[in-house]
């Protein structure tokens, strides 16, 4: 059903286009009333039409959206040369179009265009059309000016040493950040245009002779398959491009920071900007680069691998410590220590439900509170945080509903998943399994989870590369880079397969000592 | 197909855990009956009487842990542990028990009978305590500090845990005493574990040991006869040496801390005749001397001499008794002879409580003092 009406939708956007004629016209009034007629009930469409006083035939007239141009261009290259210069003076040949181009007006990207088409969505995206009486062809005039935020340190992501700036909205200016920091000419940068009505602005980067092969090529052909009538942020393109369709693991990166675009571009990735999004993406993405922080790489190499190890060890236990309690106190009550055993059985005394269940309550009132904590006013915060604290901490085990260790473990569980927010959807998807498994099986059924976890991870591929790199292989230069963060000077080479076209990285002189 | 092989291999990782589970269900913590040791008596008409001590836990603001003293009685030991479950109302739950306490009639006639159960059972584990009562019956024993209102087993299991460094009750708990067992022709010991009355109160006192010959108790041990049996077994981990110097005609007591001892026992076998070397050595550091006697080199020595001159009459002393009165082979001579002359070994085994009656041993002590801890002499008042 939904494909129909989605391809019937398509289909009336293509017939409306064939209506149309495809063409300009050679009268100036048929043209501006043709233009008018597209952009019908568009009350922000301003057509201004002037003429010089020296020469009658240049009769001209300018067309743009109020808003998305800069007035001042506007008004001073366009309008002002040509009302106050004597132009019968400045022309002198026939072709009086071809001449205010060349002489008259003052842009630096002027191009001529005759296709109706091309040229209404010139005007959308913020140029201004120029027609002179007379010619079938008009000029496209670049005079786009919007209103856009100042590059910022994104909030999501924030570091204490490393470059504080991060991606606006604004694709051109984020290409230009990433190309500040790579100044090579193997830069290349390939535009797109993604939905049939949103026509948004892509554009693949990479870096020529590093780019791994056929990952551009395997790109380009996700992102011709796609047929959406809207792109409002990278995710839409993240999830259409995608491998292993329903995994809640991602396996396209997405990063809001220049300096981590920059770095994984030089590691052979393809990085894919999306106008209007402060999110780039990156493939190909394996499961290390969860673990990656850009600060990693600016610190001293032993804090960085200190972090990273923390970051892998609590994406484990974020996963794993609820199923593993359940499974130690409902079933193998001899792996506990006397004591242990004793303290939570007096804890256990007189709660009336059962642990297993208190467990899934406990998660799933942590994911309440998480999601409350990111969506509400910063206003009613404290209220939040009261309850979240003194209802749930605090009086739900005094009331004995629950029992002091389960909100212990609720509380290490909530805060080990903040620490990698990254795969937030993994986490509480195979966290609840595991603590199926666990309350089914005990250590049996955990253990069992845990492997079908482990062999489903190991299937996992990004654009060809094995999502599990790096974590299982320590040999060589494989591991150099995932638990942990080598020394700049012994990481002498790219990631393997990812970096394989070109991968010595580093030639310094230990290095070569070696 | 690719998905077809997923499903199957699924399959049978499940199918696989569910056959190979041992013991399992979902259990809540708090149902457990939480057994923390047991004693086992002589009951009424040939049946037995078990007594266990449960952990019985109170909740709320602070937690309470009493003991729940219940007793029944059975026609075998799990007759008897089911039987509780009609006065406690749980499943006694094993795992965490620590003793097993029994009494000195049990020992005597069944003891083995018991053993087989606390073996066997999955539940129960084979690190428990084994405690022999002196007092008429076991049970008392948890009856003994009522008052206090603590857990009686989990208070011997420290003391059974910590006695090393006293080294006067024999250190056994249930899966020794079946390595031990297995040994031909050797004897056991067991700690024992009796009553004092101190003030109004009676508290227990694990001291001693009982020998246990051929599955039954045999006799009891002193506990300085104890540690000797432990010097000759070269268990000791710690203790004291205790003896008297004497100096310009007056006696002084010293102490001696023992901190590594190493027992070789060599059987030497000499055509029929079959003797026993036993080699100790033993270091020491002085840690307490009653009395003002000048540190030198040969006050050291003499020192050592004495110790070693009063352990070597203390173990031959034991091994003549044991020998003559029990004739229970409790220092495992039989095994070293098995290890080391296994020709020997056939031919004597059948008749080895005889051939061990008549075995020379030869004790030779060698003491070490290895500092005197903090002080290098004695500090004497008002000097």
């Amino acid at each position: 059903m939904y494909k129909n009406s989605r391809k019937s939708r398509l289909e009336s956007i293509e017939s409306n286009k064939a209506n149309k004629p495809e063409n300009l016209e050679v009268s100036l009034d048929d043209n501006i009333l043709l233009f008018k007629n597209i952009f019908k009930n568009d009350e922000t469409l301003i057509v201004r039409e002037f003429q010089n006083k020296h020469l009658k035939a240049a009769k001209c007239c300018i067309i743009y959206i109020d808003g998305m141009v800069n007035t001042e261009i506007v008004n001073e290259n366009i309008i002002e040369p040509i009302l106050h210069n004597d132009l019968s003076i400045d022309i002198e040949s026939c072709d009086l179009l071809g001449e205010l181009k060349k002489k008259v007006i003052v842009s630096n990207n002027v191009t001529v265009e005759t296709e109706i088409n091309n040229i209404a969505s010139s005007i959308v995206s913020g140029d201004t059309l120029f027609l002179v009486e007379g010619y079938d062809k008009a000029l496209i005039i670049s005079s786009k000016g919007w209103q856009s935020r100042t590059i910022s340190e994104p909030e999501s992501a924030k570091v204490i040493r490393g470059p504080r700036e991060g991606f606006t909205e604004a694709i051109m200016v984020n290409l230009s950040l990433v190309r500040r920091r790579i100044k090579s000419t193997d830069l290349k940068f390939k535009f797109r245009e993604i939905g049939e009505r949103t026509r948004t602005k892509t554009c693949i980067c990479y870096i020529d002779g590093l780019v791994m092969d056929g990952v551009l090529d395997e790109l380009e052909q996700r992102l011709n398959k796609i047929e959406i009538d809207a792109i409002i942020d990278s995710g839409y393109i993240q999830e259409l491009i995608r491998d292993s369709k329903y995994s809640p693991f991602e396996t396209v990166g997405s990063s809001e920071r220049p300096d981590v675009v920059a770095a994984k571009l030089l590691e052979g990735r393809v990085a894919l900007f999306v106008d209007g999004s402060p999110f780039v993406l990156t493939a190909p993405y394996i499961i290390v680069e969860n673990f990656q922080a850009n600060e990693d790489y600016y610190n001293n190499y032993i804090l960085g691998s200190m972090n990273r190890l923390i970051r892998g060890l609590t994406a484990v236990t974020s996963v794993a410590i609820p199923a593993m309690y359940l499974s130690l106190v409902t079933f193998h009550q001899e792996m506990l220590p006397t004591p242990l055993l004793l303290s939570i059985s007096a804890s256990r005394q007189g709660v009336p439900l059962p642990t297993s269940v208190t467990l899934f309550l406990m998660l799933f009132i942590f994911d309440i509170l998480r999601e409350a904590g990111a969506r509400m006013p910063a206003s009613i915060g404290q209220a939040i945080n009261i309850v979240g604290t003194l209802v749930l901490g605090q009086a739900v085990s005094e009331a004995r509903l629950v029992s002091t260790p389960v909100v212990v473990i609720t509380a290490i569980t909530g805060m080990t998943t903040v620490i990698n927010m990254n795969f937030l959807a993994a986490t509480v998807i195979w966290r609840n399994l595991l603590l199926l498994g666990a309350s089914i099986l005990g250590i049996y059924g955990f253990l069992m989870t845990f492997i079908i976890l482990y062999m489903y991870l190991i299937s996992i591929r990004s654009f060809g590369v094995p999502y599990f790199m790096n974590v299982t292989r320590v040999k060589n230069h494989d591991g150099q880079d995932a638990w942990i963060r080598a020394p700049w000077w012994a990481m002498t080479t790219r990631p393997k397969i990812i970096g394989d076209k070109n991968l010595v990285r580093e030639s310094s002189k230990k290095s070569k000592e070696k | 197909m690719k998905k077809l092989r997923l499903t199957l291999l699924i399959l049978i990782i499940l199918l696989n855990s569910a056959f190979a589970t041992a013991c399992w269900n979902y259990r809540e913590i708090e149902k457990l009956a939480v057994v923390a040791g047991v004693a086992i008596d002589q009951g009424t008409k040939e049946q037995y009487q078990m007594t266990v001590e449960v952990i019985k836990i109170s909740g709320g603001k602070d937690t309470k842990m009493t003991p729940e003293i219940i007793s029944a009685e059975g026609k075998t030991i799990f007759d008897a542990t089911r039987n509780i479950i009609s006065l406690s109302g749980k499943k006694l739950y094993w795992s965490h028990a620590k003793i097993i306490i029994l009494s000195k009639e049990i020992a005597e006639n069944s003891f083995e009978k018991i053993i087989d159960w606390y073996n066997r059972d999955s539940e129960t584990r084979p690190d428990m305590y084994l405690l022999i009562s002196k007092e008429a019956s076991a049970k008392e024993i948890f009856d003994a500090h009522r008052e206090i209102e603590s857990i009686m087993s989990l208070t011997l299991a420290d003391i059974m845990e910590n006695q090393i460094s006293l080294s006067k009750a024999a250190e056994s708990n249930l899966i020794k005493f079946d390595i031990e067992s297995q040994l031909n022709g050797a004897s056991q010991v067991i700690p024992t574990i009796s009553l004092k009355q101190i003030k109004e109160e009676q508290v227990p006192q694990v001291i001693g040991a009982a020998i246990i010959k051929n599955q039954k108790l045999a006799g009891f041990l002193s506990p300085d006869e104890t540690k000797d049996v432990i010097f000759i077994r070269n268990e000791i981990k710690g203790g004291l040496l205790t003896g008297e110097i004497q100096d310009n005609n007056t006696p002084v007591k010293f102490t001696l801390e023992i901190f590594d001892n190493k027992t070789k026992v060599k059987p030497v076998v000499n055509g029929k005749n079959i003797k026993i070397n036993i080699n100790i050595e033993t270091k020491v550091a002085i840690d307490e001397i009653e009395g003002t006697i000048k540190f030198s080199e040969d006050e050291r020595k003499r020192i050592e001499e004495i110790a070693a001159k009063e352990l070597k009459k203390e173990i031959e002393n034991l091994i003549g008794k044991l020998q003559s009165e029990y004739d229970a082979d409790i220092f495992e001579f039989g095994a070293k002879l098995r290890e080391d002359n296994f020709k020997k070994w056939k031919t004597v085994e059948k008749n080895w409580g005889d051939v061990f009656k008549n075995t020379k041993v030869d004790v030779t002590v060698k003491v070490a003092i290895k500092n005197s801890a903090l002080l290098s002499k004695t500090l004497k008042e008002g000097d």
